[in-house]
């Protein structure tokens, strides 16, 4: 338990991180061209209401102001007030939580499955036909793009077969599955070769390592090398792999949404930055950062559960 | 008697692009139960391949071309499939290796790597097997197994990770350990232990032993029967007694003569079995000294953590080199032994100036501005490979420091590097050939080039021989020997082997924990070792029984 002591004192120094994320984000959507409120009430609004409307959202304040006040109201844990929506952020952003959050574990599944069984598959075949087939399918992965991918798997798959929703979320659990299924595995197609070839090349290593020839000389046989030995001195680098593209991968979400046409965090960001909500812009990115965090803390964990030399 | 393994014919190929190139022929040997045979070679030898071809366990690329190897009541086992392999495996046939550390699974407790076997393959349940593990760390010497067993490889010691890595070799009770280097990556002492330890379990298990070593001398100590290796074939074999008194092979005389302590000091080592030469005299300077190191301290700050910082808890510190001092006059040799650890790398780097001194004082005689230090002090180094950047051809090796230092004109600079290459005996047609394409004792020759280049008053030589072959040593310790007699060069050999200090050095420091546990002239501390340290590395070194009858042969040339 010693050695998880870190777990206390990370989050802490994760605060500093947040708060460089809330400032940047501030400046960066506020040194955008054009102004929420004349997108909100259209091009011919009279001047007194504009400055009414600015008033009430409290952006005629000088910037630093408004920054403290987006501060002090983040610890009352107040996000402010969506300018489009009218409602709270807060609000407006938990009803889009599930689909985006369900579409990237839904995705981490499929692509973990996927690169687990090819890189075994390739690392137990190195050199044969197996492993020179995975490896092609990797590149192929790698080098398609995935906006494209998706198109052509919904062409396929949903308008010629039928089998899957071309868009949407679904309303039941199974629904959800059903109709996250095609996006998910569009995420996983180009997730999956990256960890595959980096899953295959350490499985490669540690069976050639000095402990699994111990191990082979102890009377183990290969299949018990392999899952005793091999397998877990093997998962390390790619846990930290993974850890590092699941944040690309949360921004990623913003394209597959957009193509499937799934009412989450995403598209949301999309539609907030198109109408320069600020506050909406400002909490979706507050979530995607603490999300990073998380992931990134989670990867911890795993890195000194699965090595105990690891101390952090 | 009562045989238990034969080895008729024995040939490895490895396979390359060019084709299948032999590196084992027509290796036999037979094996008795209870007995200890030593494989003795080179590296190159093909001794460890032969190893691993008894138990099918050839790198990818090697293949067993012909050859029988007989275990009784197994078969041949060249013929068997792969899961009858396994049955041999571990429970006839067991091997521990050099390296224990990458040896041992590092994130699989050291308990579930020794009770594997047992339940995988005798069905013993979880806690029974446990049990037999702890029984079986008591019995290798762990101190507390019981705390043991539940530890982490990274948590032992080199010393107690090869006996963790002997109590997983012996759990399912094999009745023939093979033992490929198992003692070269530890100190002296624990080298001694680790061997008492096999020899108490060849009495307590009547284990037969296949020890592959390149230490002549501890085969001689363990080992009935040894067969001497070279270039893939077994040259010489027999009792070893009858071995080391009457070689008769070239390859064994030169193997034997190149052994330290058959060198008498003053001597050049004695290089394809000619008898030792008599080395050139040094004028011993005596007077001003090079050199003078007083109370020097060496600290290394332990890292910190957030949390320590949080909690301003004080930095701790290392003392590496604890109140170290000496003086070196010119033509000095100075010899520095002690087990790693104890300090005497450190006191090289920071001599040289790669790390600083935390206290203390380092004095050079002479003006500082008019030839800076590292134009005095010049450092040779452990690993010749990788002491030498990969991209570098040995010339351009050599011409670097000439540059960067302003020594000498461009149009002398190719004159420069070939006279440097001849002083330590490279071949000229080596100038264009890249650290790779070079042998372990060429590198090292390239690196004594590089820091003659600057024309240094002193030499530092870190462990300069220890990653080289016992016949490569020989060649290079002589080239330091002439150089230092030739050049006037004082010299300080750090080395863990006192055999080879002895050999070389008037004088010697004996360090540990970064203290001198004792200084003085080199033939009075072998004599009569005054501190309990010096006398425990003495007892350690092998040899004080294989070498200890009659004459040694080296000796018999000299006058």
């Amino acid at each position: 338990m010693e050695r998880f002591r870190f777990l206390i004192w990370r989050p802490v120094q994760m605060l500093p991180v947040l708060l460089g994320v809330t400032l940047v984000t501030f400046v960066l959507v506020r040194s955008l061209p054009g102004d929420p409120v004349r997108v909100l009430l259209g091009p011919r609004a009279r001047p007194e209401m504009i400055a009414a409307t600015r008033h009430q959202f409290g952006l005629d304040e000088p910037l630093p102001v408004q920054y403290l006040f987006f501060l002090k109201n983040l610890l009352a844990g107040d996000l402010g007030r969506s300018i489009m929506y009218r409602a709270p952020v807060f609000e407006v952003i938990a009803e889009r939580l599930a689909p985006t959050f369900l579409l990237i574990a839904y995705a981490l599944v499929l692509s973990i499955l996927l690169a687990t069984t090819f890189a075994t598959l390739a690392a137990r075949n190195e050199g044969r036909f197996a492993d020179h087939l995975v490896r092609g399918f990797c590149t192929a992965g790698l080098g398609l793009p995935g906006f494209w991918l998706g198109i052509l798997l919904i062409m396929l798959l949903s308008v010629r077969l039928g089998w899957f929703p071309v868009s949407g979320y679904g309303e039941t659990w199974l629904g959800h599955l059903h109709h996250l299924f095609l996006p998910a595995l569009t995420v996983a197609i180009a997730l999956a070769p990256v960890l595959t070839r980096n899953l295959r090349a350490t499985l490669i290593e540690q069976m050639g390592a000095d402990h699994a020839q111990a191990a082979r000389s102890r009377g183990l046989t290969e299949g018990e090398v392999f899952r005793r030995h091999v397998v877990p001195n093997a998962l390390l680098p790619t846990v930290n792999l993974l850890g590092v593209n699941l944040g690309w991968l949360i921004g990623g979400t913003v394209v597959i949404e957009s193509v499937f046409s799934i009412p989450g965090l995403g598209q949301l960001m999309v539609a907030s930055i198109f109408t320069r909500d600020y506050m909406l812009v400002q909490g979706i990115t507050l979530v995607f950062a603490l999300t990073i965090v998380a992931v990134n803390l989670t990867v911890d964990v795993l890195t000194v559960a699965l090595d105990p030399r690891v101390v952090l | 008697m009562n045989e238990l393994l034969t080895v008729a014919g024995l040939a490895i190929d490895v396979l390359t692009r060019e084709g299948p190139r032999a590196l084992v022929r027509d290796v036999g040997f037979r094996l008795n139960r209870g007995e200890a045979l030593g494989l003795v070679g080179e590296s190159g030898s093909g001794k460890t391949l032969t190893c691993r071809a008894l138990v099918r366990l050839l790198p990818s690329a090697c293949r067993v071309v012909a050859g029988k190897v007989t275990l009784s009541g197994a078969g041949d086992l060249l013929a068997m499939d792969e899961r009858a392999l396994t049955e041999v495996r571990g429970r006839r046939v067991a091997m521990i290796f050099q390296n224990p550390t990458s040896h041992l699974d590092p994130v699989m407790r050291i308990g579930e790597q020794i009770a594997e076997g047992l339940i995988l393959h005798q069905g013993l349940d979880r806690s029974v097997a446990r049990r037999r593990s702890i029984e079986l760390l008591d019995e290798v010497g762990i101190a507390d197994p019981a705390h043991t067993v539940d530890a982490w490889p990274h948590q032992l010691s080199g010393g107690m990770r090869q006996r963790a890595m002997i109590a997983a070799a012996l759990a399912c009770e094999p009745d023939l350990l093979i033992a490929d280097e198992p003692t070269t990556a530890l100190d002296v002492t624990i080298q001694a232990q680790i061997i008492d330890l096999l020899r108490r379990l060849r009495g307590t298990h009547g284990l037969a032993v296949i020890l592959v070593s390149h230490d002549l001398a501890l085969v001689g100590d363990f080992c009935e029967r040894v067969a001497v290796m070279r270039a893939g074939r077994i040259v010489e074999a027999g009792e070893t007694a009858a071995i080391l008194a009457h070689p008769r092979h070239p390859y064994t005389r030169e193997l034997i003569g190149s052994q330290p302590r058959l060198v008498p000091p003053g001597h050049y080592f004695p290089v394809s079995g000619a008898p030792a030469e008599r080395a050139p005299r040094v004028k011993l300077g005596g007077g001003a000294p090079l050199l003078e190191v007083a109370d020097l301290v060496v600290t290394f700050q332990r890292p910190r953590r957030v949390l320590d910082l949080v909690r301003r808890r004080p930095a701790t510190y290392v003392r590496a080199v604890d109140r170290v001092g000496f003086a070196l006059a010119s033509g000095d040799a100075l010899g520095i032994v002690g087990e790693s650890g104890s300090g005497k790398s450190t006191l090289a780097r920071a001599i040289v100036g790669l790390v600083t001194p935390s206290a203390g004082a380092i004095r050079l005689v002479g003006d500082e501005r008019e030839t800076p230090r590292y134009r005095r002090v010049q450092m040779i180094f452990q690993d010749p490979l990788s002491a030498l950047n990969p991209r570098l051809s040995v010339a351009q090796t050599l011409t670097e420091p000439l540059i960067v230092h302003r020594l000498c004109r461009r149009a002398e600079v190719a004159t420069r590097v070939a006279a440097l290459m001849a002083e330590v005996g490279l071949d000229p047609a080596l100038a264009h050939r890249r650290p790779r394409q070079l042998s372990g004792g060429q590198c090292q020759r390239v690196g004594i080039a590089r820091a003659l280049a600057l024309s240094p008053a002193i030499l530092i030589a870190d462990e300069p021989t220890s990653a080289l072959d016992v016949t490569i040593q020989a060649q290079i310790l002589n080239l330091l020997i002439r150089l230092r007699a030739e050049r006037q060069l004082a010299l300080i050999l750090i080395s863990h082997d006192l055999e080879v200090v002895r050999r070389v050095c008037e004088r010697v420091i004996v360090m540990r924990h970064g203290r001198v546990v004792e200084e003085g002239p080199a033939e009075r501390i072998f004599a009569a070792p005054q501190a309990g340290y010096t006398r425990e590395l003495l007892a350690a070194i092998p040899g004080t029984r294989g070498f200890s009858g009659g004459t040694p042969l080296a000796w018999q040339g000299v006058a």
